[in-house]
């Protein structure tokens, strides 16, 4: 039996609360059950020191230095850490990667006539892209140039390169720096599969080299994958501009049908949008006895629907369940990534359809609809249709929708923050000079149920902007912020005098929504974009990042780009790492004599806010600035 | 006599001696066999947590005299002399429950027992590997513990080598290790327990 404060340890969120209380009431078991039921957690594995790489072992390695100390190929605490956090970062970048080679594909189909309902909505980025990879638009229809534009991407993904043609987006001494280092990215897959070769028995034992090419190949993610998965998302489905939403359990309705979009790709939710707004079927929701469809996201897809549509925000990761919970949503639609295998059993308390679209996800307890550009949009309506039809299995004394929602605005694109700016970064760049800025941090990534679901992004976030500080966040962390009321104009009062002031001039929140977790690259190109207007190094400019709440191989290989690219990041779960002195070492000290960048592990967020500002200020100082 | 010596403060949390134990008190003595044999195998030994994360590995003491023992109505529960160690007479057992009552540590749990021809739900505890030490060979937990958790040991010989380490640790400071620089494990355990108060709602 859970008390109040087992509730409030849980969430600080009050829907989460709430809900969490009805899941108990319900005897549905959430992830925080489910965590509780694992504890106490593999101390081998916490500290990287178990490897299953291969069928002589698994090994492990004693941390008290009594037992083993090598395994049994002879593989010591060193290298195994190292070859573990390796094959987390080529998990982490395959996700991205894979995610962005889907957006590709979409763009070849639409290009080539087979993608009816896609459509290129962006021609003036489509056709700024396809100049990047030298290809001429000059008197050429945007089908032409989306062909061309889309083999040249697919090529990003071979081996054909020396380097990735985006990597020029960086600053000379950056790639110069990556040229020396040998960590220049060279192919997008050509990176994830050298890491799982490097990583297999008898290949790469030395340590460094070993982190050296996990950097190569979050790269490879950073200014490859996810990039492209950033850009082509927004050739297809639009440029985010601000855009005024609002977010938590509140955005479900009573009287509506509920559609929850869940995952990572836009690819099937923009289909889903599109139908949802058809006439016929809101004529038939209300033929059904509802006042209208709603479709509401969550995690990263419902990001990429909000940045782009104003699609109100369920929730965040660990909100997942719960959404479930209030017994309102007539059907969820998953793609991939995140999504909690154990939705199925939650969705099956209620009357909830589970509808899985991608074809390399599948869950137990889901109803299994395989979408695919061809079929996107007649499979959109049908799906639609029937979530409409299941309406009225809703069972009313099992619904409860537990607060109302709160405004926010998101759209925070580049090229948005750009045009806000009046059209270069150059009133940033005297905002920061002048110290009303005094640096900008990117709060991202995950939740976590070992951390207090937001306690992590909202604090931090708090006191970064009330040390005159911009915060631009992503992701979960972006939910958490909007959630808690950031991401309104007014907040600016919660920000230090002189961010408050930059605010109010340019009538923004303190805190800028750039986007889903593979958009973290609108963050990394923002920060490039000031590095190159000023001549400088990322790693000059007093920046920081940091995911409060991590818990994906995603964000390991997100906080790696970060990290090689130049930029301090501070995470509040510990990576598992601490087995091997050296390893721990490099990432934390050693790599600022490397890449001019560390890593930094602070799990309260007041303290991880005190790093973060003594970091801005010595980069501050650097330049001369006060 | 030897005995099973339990040192929490080395515990990883891994699980491990839960997995050797049900494996050492299958039909099929292997991993591979026990999670698929229709009468599942249990473990006798517990790893616990606790308030700040840290695990415990939780274990029958084979007291003497044992409360479990005492409380025991139709005398199933009797000592092997040449171990020492409090065993069950399967028979005997009316599963009343008033051993694991008696218990104080909780290690005692009720299960089918796939070793005994009969289907019968029983009182299930450590018998210390009595089997396997006839064979030559330690309990299952020890052999499974690679973090020196789980000694089986004279009791004074431990307590002595714990003498010494006490006493190191009276020169170094609480954190002896490697004369006063903090282990991985000790990190490690400070930082979950870091994450659990701050868990913790104000």
């Amino acid at each position: 039996m859970l008390t109040s404060d087992d509730i409030r340890n849980r969430t600080i969120t009050e829907d989460g609360q709430r809900m969490l209380e009805k899941a108990e009431h319900d005897q549905v078991r959430t992830v925080w059950d489910r965590y509780q039921a694992q504890l106490p957690q593999c101390g081998f594995c916490e500290l990287g020191l178990s490897c299953r790489n291969c069928a002589m072992g698994p090994c492990r390695i004693d941390p008290f230095g009594e037992g083993p100390q090598v395994g049994v190929c002879g593989a010591d605490a060193d290298i195994i850490v190292a070859r573990n956090l390796g094959r987390m970062i080529a998990a982490g970048a395959a996700s991205h990667s894979d995610h962005g080679r889907d957006l590709v594909e979409v763009l070849r189909q639409v290009a080539e006539g087979k993608a009816p309902g896609y459509q290129i909505r962006e021609e003036g980025k489509l056709r700024a892209l396809a100049a990047e990879f030298g290809i001429s638009g000059d008197g050429r229809g945007k089908e032409a140039v989306a062909l061309d534009l889309a083999e040249a991407l697919e090529e990003e993904f071979g081996t054909r390169k020396k380097e990735l043609t985006l990597v020029r987006r960086a600053p000379e001494q950056r790639r110069a720096l990556w040229t020396k280092l040998g960590i220049m990215p060279r192919g997008i897959d050509r990176e994830t599969s050298e890491m799982m070769h490097r990583t297999h028995m008898g290949v790469d034992n030395n340590w460094q080299s070993l982190l050296l090419h996990g950097l190569r190949n979050a790269l490879s993610d950073g200014w490859g994958g996810s990039l492209i998965a950033t850009e082509v998302s927004d050739i297809l489905f639009g440029v985010p501009r601000p855009v005024h939403s609002k977010v938590n359990l509140g955005v479900l309705k009573t009287d509506q049908v509920n559609i929850l979009l869940h995952g990572h790709n836009p690819i099937v939710s923009e289909m889903i949008a599109q139908a949802a707004t058809d006439d016929d079927l809101v004529a038939l929701a209300k033929a059904k006895g509802a006042a209208g469809i709603n479709l509401a996201g969550i995690c990263c897809t419902g990001n990429e629907l909000l940045m782009r549509r104003g699609i109100p925000m369920a929730g965040n990761h660990l909100t997942t369940e719960l959404a479930l919970v209030t017994g309102a949503v007539e059907m969820m639609f998953v793609d991939y990534q995140c999504i909690m295998p154990a939705l199925g059993q939650v969705a099956a308390c209620y009357h909830t359809r589970m509808i899985s679209t991608s074809d390399k996800a599948g869950f137990p307890r889901m109803e299994h609809h395989e979408f695919h550009p061809d079929n996107a949009r007649e499979l959109a309506r049908k799906l639609v249709t029937e979530a409409i039809e299941n309406y009225p299995r809703r069972v009313p004394g099992k619904v409860k929708i537990p607060v109302e929602p709160v405004d926010m605005m998101a759209g925070f694109s580049v090229e948005a923050i750009v045009a806000a700016l009046g059209g270069t970064v150059q009133p940033l760049i005297d905002a920061i000079v002048a110290g009303k800025i005094r640096g900008a941090v990117g709060v991202v990534g995950c939740n976590n149920p070992k951390i207090r679901q937001d306690y992590g992004h909202v604090n931090l976030t708090r006191k970064l902007i009330a040390h005159d500080i911009l915060v631009v966040d992503t992701g979960c962390a972006a939910v958490a912020n909007a959630r808690a009321g950031f991401k309104v104009a007014e907040a600016a009062a919660l920000a230090g005098p002189g961010l408050r002031e930059v605010c109010g001039a340019l009538g923004i929140p303190p805190v800028l929504h750039m986007g889903s977790c593979v958009d973290n690259v609108r963050i990394t190109m923002l920060a490039a974009a000031l590095a190159n207007a000023l001549k400088m190094d990322i790693s000059d400019l007093p920046l920081a990042a940091a995911a409060p709440e991590w818990y994906s191989e995603k964000a390991i290989s997100i906080g790696c780009y970060a990290v090689a690219s130049g930029i301090y990041t501070v995470l509040g779960p510990m990576p598992p790492v601490l087995g091997s002195k050296n390893v721990t070492q490099l990432l934390t000290e050693g790599l600022e004599k490397v890449v001019g960048a560390t890593f930094a592990v602070e799990p309260d967020p007041d303290l991880a806010a005190d790093l973060i500002i003594a970091h801005i200020n010595r980069k501050r100082a650097g330049l001369g600035l006060s | 006599m030897k005995v099973v010596f339990v040192r929490p403060e080395r515990c990883v949390g891994c699980r491990q001696c839960e997995l050797a134990c049900a494996v050492a008190h299958s039909r099929s003595q292997t991993l591979a066999g026990a999670v698929f044999e229709p009468r599942s195998p249990q473990p006798r030994i517990h790893i616990g947590v606790g308030a700040l994360g840290e695990p415990f590995p939780n274990r029958c003491r084979h007291c003497d005299p044992a409360p479990c023992q005492a409380a025991c109505l139709p005398g199933a529960l009797y000592r092997e002399p040449k171990t020492g160690s409090l065993l069950l007479n399967p028979d005997r057992c009316i599963r009343c429950a008033s051993c694991a009552m008696a218990c104080p540590f909780g290690v005692i749990r009720f299960y089918d027992e796939p070793l005994q021809a009969r289907i019968k739900v029983l009182a299930h505890k450590c018998d210390n590997c009595v089997t396997r030490r006839r064979h030559g060979q330690v309990p299952a937990c020890v052999e499974a513990c690679k973090a020196g958790a789980l000694l089986f040991s004279e009791l004074n010989q431990v307590l002595a080598a714990k003498t010494r380490e006490v006493a190191r640790s009276a020169s170094f400071g609480p954190r002896a290790e490697a004369a006063g620089e903090p282990g991985a494990m000790t990190v490690l355990r400070e930082f979950r327990a870091r994450l659990v108060e701050l868990g913790e709602a104000k």
